[in-house]
């Protein structure tokens, strides 16, 4: 009793009305390390102890523009520049999608945010330890009594001078609350060998159990049913079918896609008359009918479709596109030529494009007119 | 309540991914296969929507219970109580400079729990409304989702008030005024929700597409009509009775009512998951649907799961927040204040 | 009579408001019949917009007021003779939907027979878009609507001299009644004046999309001129922050 640490003096009161007011002259009274002890929030106590509002309202608000900043930011990251899918034919970073995660997430960190700093870094909970606990006027506060507890602390603190206020007040069951001493001379640590020794384990058992589950669990039966499940893998044998094949012939009559039916198969005559060459003649088409010629028709044709080509006789010498024959063929009989071939020539329609084909018509027509100039033509 | 039905539906989709074991994939973690999930589907908006509703329902409740555990550990017996309520209570003192923090956060948070029950209500509905399955593909699922589900939930609370009351003897803590409050709720949603189901079914004739107009006429007249008209005079008809005073106020009328608007609500769901699904775009998937014993078997167990948490929550925790009923209770504040 | 009786005066509205406000209405309608001369479809579409915005002004502000009595609100009783004022608008909506009846096709392409012989689409919506419904069914909706108007504010008003307890419980029942009705209405005259300008669309949420509109429309509108009232000392003096703090929300 005699070398004891004292904490505060408390004093108890009956009705809100007493409260309020006692706290009134405690406050004018000068006292700044005090608290006032109530079941529930009392209203105007936050006013009769001069409190300023609470800033937590900042810290929400903080924490809610962190979690919208995060959650964009990260799926962002994401989706348009990790490992960007096209996924329902949609832009990669497609807002309207993203935002019930957003929500969600700035609602989340939010709610923890707050929570957490109001009770860890305003309040300093959890704390069991503190003076009060198990006192007489914590019990009475708990249940229907209102309290002022006026610590040792303040700068205007004497014990005797604080029961007077007390009594004048009004005050029942004053007493003198005490800190505990076993408490103040223990040193309390937090990580001691015990602790240490609970981690380890802990982190033993959790890798071993993660280790398990990843690399044996995961294939064994009945979890690496998908894995082994009987299927036809690419590119492999399969005794799935009677040919032991995987990839299957594409059923009879299959076209390719953008492929159009040849409507004058056989009929040079009828190309000839029909068809019209739908290419304009524009620089790109006549630079693409060029190119087309010199990859695929100057190697027997010749550069200028002259007939000398680079095969050096070692092949049947075509003769020459400048003939008056082709000269005066119309565009849909060259184009047919193209698509079967004709006498030694095969057909290049699995090569070149019906644009294509149109186009090198496009460059054979430009080469007939340049071997073959007029006046005209230089102007 | 809310937790402990969120943590029940919750199970439900870690069950039907498939491949249960491999929930952790629903979860953004960096992995070998440098695959993240997709966060434009549905199905990820469920998880991300109901472990958030989940995480800030359990903080909003147990701040809420924390001046009431300090309140319980002051009054324990025995040693256990004693150190189970401090250590729940986290040694909470009642000071009025924490009330301050206190109300404030508790403000907050009710604040952001607000628009959280309507946006996952509406990302669960989304499951359904991103389809493109008829039926489900109705712009009004959001807004008749949430009404639908504060209809059960009145509904279910309603249920357990009646009975706490009854065993605690609660009468003068919640009174006939707020159950006759709660019923007015329950009548102004049900009849919402029956808005909903008219707006569908004009909207289905409206739209000109002869499938909408399939689908909805085949909810009412096909295989499943005794499904959907169960639900309709549970959810319309039945809350109906509620614009008659007297039935408002007479307890046992509105028990048995809260019962079938949650039987209606069951109907609700299965109508429009059964119906849409035994005729939707691929007809080799036609059926009729009968549900197994495993199927009831998981209803019956998901009931279970909830009555045991709630039966164990009401006997060792407080079912009325006792801080608050002190604070609003006849001449609990001080007569002269004029802070409002 | 009981000591809670609040005494008040009557307050006259300045003059100028009311000139000022005959002043817009004299420009609007001569511009509206320039517009009609000019560019007639424009100006149809333009006095749709008119008509739907400010009809949900006019019906939402009903819907508060039955939502009050509903409700049993007290702190919205000052400026609830406000709302009552502004759905009194309903009278004269129909004025803002004449321009479009010169003419319907080019605004409701569904009441073009032309449009519909190439459409079957739109066809099919024929029994329900078809201008005779159209023009019943506006007709009914105004005329219950105003009916609920005259008696719930004929009754509001008689309290004023008679303090009479009866007459808040009948519009009471009234405001239960309205609320059916109301819906029925809102969800109609979107799908009418809104939904209907693009007949191939369709959506289930329009109604309450525009329910929700209106409802933000009728807040802003109370919210406007009771600040405005306030500030000039025509409401009471109670009136604090919390008020509008809580119609803003």
């Amino acid at each position: 009793m005699d070398n004891k640490k004292i904490y505060a003096v408390t004093g108890l009161f009956d009705t809100p009305d007493e409260i309020i007011h006692a706290t009134k002259k405690v406050s004018s009274a000068g006292y700044k390390q005090y608290d006032v002890n109530t079941p529930y929030p009392v209203h105007g106590m936050n006013i009769a102890m001069k409190l300023k509002h609470s800033k937590l309202g900042y810290f929400a608000l903080a924490f809610g523009l962190s979690g919208t900043a995060i959650a964009l930011l990260f799926m962002y990251w994401v989706t348009a520049i990790d490992y960007p899918l096209v996924i329902g034919g949609k832009p990669f970073f497609s807002l309207p999608a993203l935002i019930p995660v957003t929500f969600e997430l700035t609602v989340l960190l939010a709610s923890i945010g707050t929570v957490v700093t109001m009770l860890f870094l305003f309040f300093r909970l959890p704390n069991n330890a503190h003076p009060l606990h198990d006192t007489n006027y914590m019990k009475k506060v708990s249940e229907d009594k209102y309290g002022i507890c006026i610590e040792a602390k303040d700068k205007l603190f004497d014990a005797g001078k604080v029961r007077d206020l007390l009594i004048s007040l009004n005050a029942k069951e004053i007493s003198e609350v005490y800190y505990d001493e076993d408490y103040l001379k223990s040193n309390f640590k937090v990580y001691t060998p015990q602790f240490m020794g609970f981690l380890l384990i802990v982190f033993i058992v959790v890798s071993s159990a993660i280790y398990y589950y990843n690399n044996k669990m995961l294939y064994k039966p009945p979890y690496n049913w998908m894995m082994e499940q009987d299927r036809v893998n690419p590119q492999s044998k399969s005794s799935f079918f009677a040919d032991g094949f995987g990839m299957r012939q594409p059923v009879e009559g299959t076209v390719s896609r953008g492929h159009l039916p040849y409507l004058y198969a056989g009929q040079p005559e009828e190309a000839g008359a029909k068809l019209v060459n739908p290419v304009s003649v524009t620089k790109e088409n006549l630079a693409l009918g060029q190119k087309k010629f010199l990859t695929f028709c100057s190697p027997c044709h010749g550069n200028f479709a002259k007939g000398d080509g680079r095969l050096n006789n070692l092949f049947p010498v075509p003769p020459s596109l400048h003939s008056d024959k082709v000269r005066t063929w119309t565009d849909g009989r060259i184009f047919h030529v193209i698509t079967e071939g004709q006498n030694l020539m095969p057909s290049y329609a699995t090569q070149v494009t019906p644009e294509e084909r149109w186009a090198i018509v496009l460059y054979v027509r430009a080469l007939q007119r340049a071997l073959n100039a007029k006046e005209e033509d230089l102007k | 309540m809310t937790i402990f039905a969120v943590m029940c539906a919750g199970i439900f989709p870690l069950i039907h991914v498939g491949r249960p074991w491999l929930d952790a994939y629903l979860t953004p973690y960096p992995n070998q296969h440098s695959l993240w999930v997709n966060f434009t589907s549905p199905l990820l908006w469920d998880v991300f929507a109901v472990s958030t509703y989940f995480t800030v329902s359990f903080i909003f409740w147990y701040v809420g219970l924390i001046p009431d555990f300090a309140t319980l550990r002051d009054k324990a017996v025995t040693k256990i109580k004693k150190v189970v309520y401090s250590v729940l209570s986290l040694g909470w003192r009642h000071s009025n400079r924490h009330w301050q923090h206190y109300e404030m956060v508790y403000l907050i948070l009710a604040g952001f729990a607000t628009p959280l029950v309507l946006s996952v209500h509406t990302i669960v509905s989304f499951d359904f409304a991103v389809s493109i399955v008829p039926g489900w593909h109705t712009t009004i699922f959001p807004p008749y989702f949430v009404a639908g589900a504060v209809f059960s939930g009145f509904a279910m609370v309603q249920n357990v008030l009646i009975v706490v009351r009854k065993i605690f003897n609660y009468e003068h803590i919640i009174t006939l005024d707020t159950l006759e409050k709660m019923n007015k709720i329950m009548l102004l949603t049900g009849s919402l929700v029956g808005y909903a189901y008219a707006m569908e079914f004009f909207i289905a004739w409206y739209s000109g597409s002869p499938i909408e107009l399939f689908t909805f006429v085949n909810r009412a007249f096909g295989d499943y009509a005794w499904a959907y008209w169960i639900m309709i005079s549970c959810n319309l008809l039945l809350p109906q009775l509620f614009w008659f005073k007297k039935l408002r106020r007479t307890i046992p009328v509105m028990f048995i009512i809260s019962i079938f608007v949650n039987v209606g609500m069951w109907f609700e769901r299965f109508v429009i998951i059964v119906t849409s699904l035994s005729r939707d775009f691929l007809p080799s998937s036609w059926a009729y649907y009968k549900p197994t014993i495993v199927d009831f078997g998981m209803l019956i167990g998901s009931f279970g799961l909830f009555f045991t948490l709630v039966l164990l929550f009401t006997k060792f925790m407080p079912v009325v927040s006792i801080a608050e009923v002190k604070a609003v209770i006849k001449g609990a504040q001080p007569s002269h204040h004029e802070d409002k | 009579m009981s000591e809670n009786q609040v005494l008040f005066e009557k307050k006259k509205i300045p003059l100028k408001l009311s000139i000022y406000g005959i002043l817009i209405l004299i420009i609007g309608v001569i511009l509206a019949v320039i517009g009609t001369a000019v560019d007639p479809v424009r100006t149809y579409f333009n006095s749709v917009i008119g008509f739907t915005f400010v009809f949900s002004i006019g019906i939402a502000s009903l819907f508060l007021v039955a939502l009050e009595y509903l409700a049993g609100a007290v702190w919205s009783v000052p400026f609830r003779r406000i709302s009552e004022i502004l759905a009194g608008l309903l009278f004269f909506v129909p004025l803002l939907a004449v321009p479009v009846f010169i003419n319907p096709h080019g605004v409701f392409h569904w009441s073009d027979p032309a449009v519909l012989a190439q459409n079957p689409a739109i066809n099919a919506k024929a029994p329900y878009l078809n201008m005779t419904f159209f023009i019943i069914r506006n007709i009914a909706i105004f005329a219950v609507a105003i009916l609920f108007y005259l008696i719930i504010t004929r009754n509001s008003q008689k309290q004023d001299v008679s303090a009479n307890q009866n007459l808040t419980k009948i519009n009471i029942r009234l405001s239960a009644v309205f609320m059916p009705f109301f819906a029925i209405t809102i969800t109609v005259m979107s799908i009418d004046w809104l939904m209907s300008l693009e007949p191939h669309w369709f959506s289930t949420i329009f109604g309450v999309y525009y329910f929700s509109g209106s409802l933000l429309a009728a807040l802003a509108a109370l919210t406007l001129i009771a600040v405005y009232l306030h500030e000039r000392g025509y409401l009471m003096k109670g009136l604090n922050s919390n008020h509008f703090t809580v119609s803003v929300h």
